[in-house]
């Protein structure tokens, strides 16, 4: 028995501030990650020792924009229950890497915060995802510098998880699990990307600046297909079984959390003439 | 001085046509220790949650009426802007923890009100002393003893200094000893720091001797009064009370204490009659009827023998060559497996369940070995319930949860749904809930019917009575009789509520330091121990008596015998 | 010597510092020089529990790396230099894949360039695993900035909820054994994980009700409007500069000076706004970290390891940067050296992996596997 919902739980909402942050400290994000693509001859990093230089440059700056949006989102407007909610599925997701481990796999943890963000909104699957890579890096093996990246495309998997249109039923399972598989391959890529520059110097695969994008961007291709497609098709096929066992119950398990929480408990206070 | 006060307030919550608590005026005087007590879901989490605030900021729900704390108005003021001056700690202590260490628990709260540094120190230091928990200063908080952690939750409010306390069933979870610190502790804050305290518990035995005021809740009604008005008109009242009112003793002791002081007639009329050891009734008069599998003759009986076995949990042993047997002379028993936190109980139960082996002796219920049985005998031949019966429960209705308890027994469809409306007796469950929204005492019937629905021949029911409030637990009492008397159950309890294992076992074995130390009929071993008597034992000690029912039984014996 | 902790940012500047200087050099006696320093302090300094060993974890991974970069080169590599080690078979990639052409003569230059490459990656990843080992996350937790208190107290709550979540996994997975259920598969994924899932969310309502009676979130109300309107400000202003500066990273006409520039104001600002803006929660700190002056040394030590890079850089140009093409032995620069001795410096001022006791919990810091080993010995044996 489901009741319709409406208007669905806005838990962190998404103030034009903090929507600006976003798309800016995204936009240099994705700089971080797409430059080799783009990046010409002459300038920070032409010989090999510096070829490196700038994306250690964005690799610092990174971890700096990760707090400041994560700041700006959730300084001041996490109450009890919102951090206490995303304490929990944090730990869900923390508990679902244990076994599955190590540096890389992260296909059970995305199923975290998928419900999660299309349940309690885009702002706080954002948070969700950041904050289930940042704990869980804090169990399993420790802080690499892979992770700014990884807390980024976690949080932007859990925010457009929580954009997807209204659906119900079977419907909104299929949805979210193909949202799940592009989006777990979008990630791979994007990583694929930023790793792509320093193991591919001096190699055939290595970017060579100033060339056509379309150069670039074969060459890239050929880095990502011998290296990770691999492992991404299998995150993706994992994630369509995942949706397809776990993916209903939930969904209305969180659903009947956000119920029987109450997040918007607005009490009636009605005081009687005394 | 009046520190807290209830002016006619009236809550509904969302969805409930029916005020959970409703016209409720209360006047709370500072240093004063008052005692809730009602059944479960009458409301007394409610009547907690108005003293701090949140009911209704945090529960949502309509409100009318004020209530105000140390004169603030709990309207303008969510609980956390009453941190200061009101501290509440909920039922279960350790989920409610937010740091990893017992000293970062104590200064959260001083942090959130930007407590100077140096403040901070000195609470901390004079709140551990207060507490008595001074060496636990930095264990983490998952080492804690269900005693200690809630000292610690406790701690961890008082750390700001308020002036009221808020508790909701402190020791419904702990072995007697964790309960006698913890409300040693709360003595020490009402008489020696002035503290005001209010507190929920069921098990009225403990408490009644400390309290000023008991308030009682009834159909959303309060009333609060002076404790022997009070326990006048209690639908429950403690052992001491009950044995006070059938002695005729005048004025009614309410202690332990007071109560030896006048119980020598009685002690002497009983010891004259010289009947054997009064144990527990076969069946109470209101006892249920249960279906019988027609296949099962009632002579097949249940049977537990545990022999010499050794139990280890890593490196460490919990128990060394225990044995024990339940149900041997034919026909059922109940085997009361008693002893303080730590000393093996559930290790032990849950070895006699098949879950895990023991690194030495044997085990078997009827000719089976336990942990060598698959999935469809084992229903049948062994019932578990363990400590938390949602572990049990995984389906998103009732209705589901019973149709899945046939399929997995095999059994004809209908079977558990009408097992659970025997057991639920008053106050039938909504066959369309979802089993996480029922309260402790409704899950605990559910999981009762998904287990006894197959008819084991052997049950084991690890602590059943954690939060149960009388009501419940004197059904669950008089099942466990009738499944032991009429159907030859052979019944394994592992439990501290020494007064509930006084009216339903027959023998008990108590554990301590890794070896039986006591074994025997209830009676003779319950009245013998100092820390495990019930309270008509240690009142009538040293006569092996152990329940009311029990004196009144012989009683009426002496007077037939008479005429 | 103190027994305190050294504060987590001081730990943070040594490795990064040390991995800086790693980044800029391909020199195969240096970047091993840099790795022994970092493990040698890492193991020396290190906490209790199991990610204390996170060194050793890394530098497996490390090592997993330069093989892979290795194996990457032999394949893929640029078919440069004489000295031939032995032939794979040549393929052509079809055109989709770039046209390239995989296998082939492989040379030791270009075996050597691989392992420069691949050793330099390796040794930055074993910095990360040191900066792991010495610093707990339950320390890192707690000196966090104010703007990320919520993302702490998140944080931890997840941490101490982790276990058990761990440990409710295994006891529904053995009440669904004494039902007769599967407990493998996928009615068995589902009928344990969602139990656990649920029984979680219902955790968390209680926790929440506890943070709230604790005073979480208490407002104060006299906060200076003009302060949020200036962190706003600033927050625009620092996210402009920033655009600009990846403008300037990417485009060649500009000035070198209008990358750097733009990056680091609009880094400031964006950083500054957040920090002074979100004022509105007035909390204080028990026993916080002291920055104290081990740390600075500690901290400085790292710096003078990158100092020490960039000053070889401008003496002895190419020292850091042996070619391959043709093949040339490296050798060690001694300002070099001298930077990376000095980088052995928190041996003298941090606390010891043997001095530190491992009962006590803030010193040995969060421990999943542990709390989970030690759920279940005390909810096995008690009864709570």
């Amino acid at each position: 028995m489901m009741t319709a919902e409406s208007t669905p739980t806005r838990l962190v909402p998404v103030r034009p501030l903090s929507a600006v942050t976003l798309a800016v400290t995204t936009f240099v994000g994705i700089g971080a990650f797409v430059w080799p693509l783009l990046a010409r001859p002459g300038q920070v990093g032409s010989t090999a020792a510096h070829q490196t230089d700038a994306p250690w440059l964005l690799v610092v700056l990174l971890p700096l924009l990760v707090v400041t949006i994560l700041g700006e989102m959730t300084a001041g407007r996490l109450d009890a229950k919102a951090v206490a909610l995303l304490g929990v599925l944090a730990a869900v997701g923390t508990a679902l890497r244990i076994p599955t481990g190590g540096v890389a796999g992260l296909e059970l943890v995305f199923f975290v915060f998928l419900p999660g963000g299309r349940v309690f909104g885009r702002g706080f699957g954002f948070v969700l995802g950041a904050t289930t890579i940042f704990a869980s890096a804090l169990v399993v093996g420790g802080i690499g510098p892979w992770l700014p990246f990884q807390m980024f495309g976690a949080g932007w998997v859990g925010f457009g998880a929580g954009c997807l249109p209204k659906a119900r039923g079977w419907r909104e399972l299929v949805m979210l699990g193909s949202y799940g598989v592009v989006a777990g391959l979008a990630y791979g890529v994007a990583l694929d990307l930023w790793f792509w520059p320093f193991t591919s110097v001096d190699t055939t695969f290595a970017f060579v600046p100033g060339e056509p994008l379309s150069e670039n961007l074969s060459r890239f291709w050929a880095f990502h297909l011998s290296t990770a497609l691999g492992f991404d098709l299998m995150r993706g096929v994992s994630m369509v079984m995942l949706m397809a066992i776990l993916g209903r119950p939930t969904l209305a398990a969180l659903r009947r959390a956000s119920r029987r929480g109450r997040f918007d408990a607005a009490p009636l206070l009605v005081n009687s003439p005394d | 001085m009046t520190i807290l006060e209830l002016d006619n307030v009236t809550v509904t919550y969302e969805g409930s046509d029916r005020p959970a608590l409703a016209n409720v005026s209360l006047r709370i005087e500072e240093g004063e220790w008052l005692l809730v007590s009602a059944p479960t879901g009458a409301g007394k989490s409610t009547l907690l949650g108005l003293c701090n605030g949140l009911v209704p900021h945090f529960t949502g729900g309509n409100m009318s009426g004020t209530v105000t704390v140390a004169g603030r108005s709990t309207e303008q003021c969510p609980p956390r802007n009453l941190a200061d001056v009101v501290g509440w700690v909920g039922q279960d202590p350790a989920s409610g923890f937010v740091t990893d260490a017992v000293e970062d628990e104590l200064a959260f709260v001083m942090e959130e009100l930007a407590t100077p540094p140096a403040t901070m120190r000195r609470r901390i230091e004079e709140t551990l002393d207060l507490m008595g928990i001074a060496e636990l200063r930095n264990r983490p908080l998952s080492t804690l003893s269900g005693g200690e952690a809630q000292r610690v939750a406790i701690a961890s409010v008082l750390c700001a200094s308020p002036k009221v306390l808020l508790l909701d069933e402190p020791t419904s979870a702990l072995d007697p000893a964790g309960a006698d610190d913890v409300l040693a502790a709360l003595g020490r804050l009402v008489h020696d720091v002035g503290l005001t305290v209010i507190m929920s518990e069921h098990r009225l035995e403990r408490v009644i001797h400390l309290v000023d005021r008991i308030a009682l809740i009834d159909r959303g009604q309060v009333t609060a009064s002076m404790p022997d008005e009070a326990l006048a008109i209690a639908p429950h009242v403690p052992p001491v009370i009950e044995l006070g009112r059938l002695a005729g003793w005048s004025p009614l002791p309410r202690s332990v204490r007071d109560a030896r002081r006048v119980a020598a007639p009685l002690i002497s009329r009983l010891a004259d009659a010289a009947t054997p050891p009064a144990g527990p009734p076969p069946h109470t008069n209101d006892s249920p009827r249960y279906p019988v599998r027609a296949s099962r003759s009632p002579a097949a009986s249940g049977h537990i023998a545990v022999t010499g076995i050794s139990l280890a949990h890593g490196r460490r042993t919990v128990v060394e060559r225990v044995s024990f047997e339940v149900g041997g002379g034919g026909g059922g028993e109940v085997l009361a497996l008693m002893g303080r936190n730590g000393a093996g109980k559930t290790t032990i139960l849950r070895a006699v369940a098949g879950l895990t082996t023991p690194s030495a002796g044997r085990l078997r219920i009827g000719n089976l070995d336990p942990a060598a049985i698959d999935g469809p005998t084992r229903i049948r031949s062994i019932g578990f319930v363990p400590q938390d019966p949602t572990l049990l429960l995984y389906s998103s209705t009732v209705a589901e949860e019973c149709r899945a308890a046939d399929r997995d027994g095999g059994l004809d469809a209908g079977t558990t749904a009408s097992v659970l409306e025997e057991l639920a007796a008053d106050g039938t469950i909504d066959a369309n809930r979802h089993p996480r929204d029922l309260s402790a005492g409704q899950q605990l019937q559910v999981a009762l019917a998904v287990v006894l629905a197959p008819a084991p021949t052997a049950l084991l029911l690890d602590e059943p009575t954690r939060g149960l409030d009388h009501g419940v637990k004197d059904r669950l009492a008089s099942l466990l009789r009738h499944r032991a008397t009429n159907h030859g159950v052979a019944i394994l309890l592992a439990t501290h509520d020494v007064e509930f294992a006084a009216t339903v076992a027959d023998r008990v074995v108590l554990l301590g330091h890794r070896e039986v130390t006591a074994a025997g009929p209830a009676a003779e071993v319950l009245s013998q121990s100092t820390v495990f008597a019930p309270q008509v034992a240690r009142i009538l000690s040293p006569l092996p008596v152990l329940t009311v029912a029990a004196i009144r039984r012989t009683l009426g014996r002496i007077e037939t015998n008479r005429s | 010597m103190d027994d305190q902790p050294v504060h987590p940012g001081a730990w943070w500047c040594w490795m990064l510092g040390l991995a800086a200087a790693a980044a800029r050099t391909t020199n195969l006696i240096v970047l091993v020089l840099t790795a022994l320093v970092v493990i040698v302090v890492a193991t020396a300094c290190r906490i209790h529990g199991p990610l204390g060993r996170s060194v050793i974890l890394f530098t497996k991974i490390a090592i997993g790396v330069v093989i892979f970069r290795l194996v990457l080169q032999a394949i893929f590599g640029l078919r440069l230099g004489e000295r031939v080690l032995f032939r794979l078979p040549a393929l052509t990639l079809p055109e989709f894949m770039a046209g390239i052409t995989v296998g082939g003569p492989v040379t030791l230059e270009s075996m050597m360039a691989g392992l420069n490459q691949g050793v330099r990656l390796g040794v930055i990843l074993i910095c990360f695993g040191a900066v792991n080992s010495v610093s707990s996350p339950a320390r890192l937790l707690r000196s966090l900035p104010g703007v990320l208190y919520e993302m702490g107290v998140a944080s931890t709550i997840a941490l101490t909820t982790a276990p058990q979540a761990v440990m409710s996994a295994s006891q529904i997975a053995e009440a669904r054994r004494l039902r007769g259920r599967p407990t493998r598969g996928a009615a068995g994924l589902r009928g344990i994980a969602i139990p656990v899932l649920e029984g979680a969310l219902d955790r968390s309502i209680r926790l929440a009700a506890a943070l709230d009676t604790r005073g979480y979130g208490r407002t104060r109300d006299d906060v200076a409007p003009n302060r949020q309107r200036t962190a706003s400000v600033a927050l625009i202003g620092g996210l402009i500069m920033l655009s600009i500066g990846v403008y300037g990273v990417f485009d060649t006409a500009a000035p070198v000076g209008l990358a750097i520039g733009g990056l680091t104001a609009g880094a400031v600002a964006c950083g500054a706004s957040v920090i002074v803006g979100h004022r509105t929660h007035r909390r204080t700190r028990h026993r916080p970290i002291r920055w104290d002056r081990r740390a600075t040394l500690v901290a400085f030590s790292g710096a003078g390891a990158l100092a020490a890079s960039i000053l070889t850089e401008a003496i002895e140009p190419g020292a850091l940067d042996p070619s391959t093409f043709p093949l040339v032995a490296p050798t060690l620069p001694i300002i070099m050296a001298a930077g990376l001795a000095l980088a052995l410096a928190p041996l003298f001022v941090a606390p010891r992996f043997d001095d530190i006791e491992p009962d006590d919990a803030r010193a040995a810091g969060l421990d999943i596997a542990e709390s989970a080993a030690t759920l279940s010995v005390s909810s096995g044996g008690d009864v709570r």
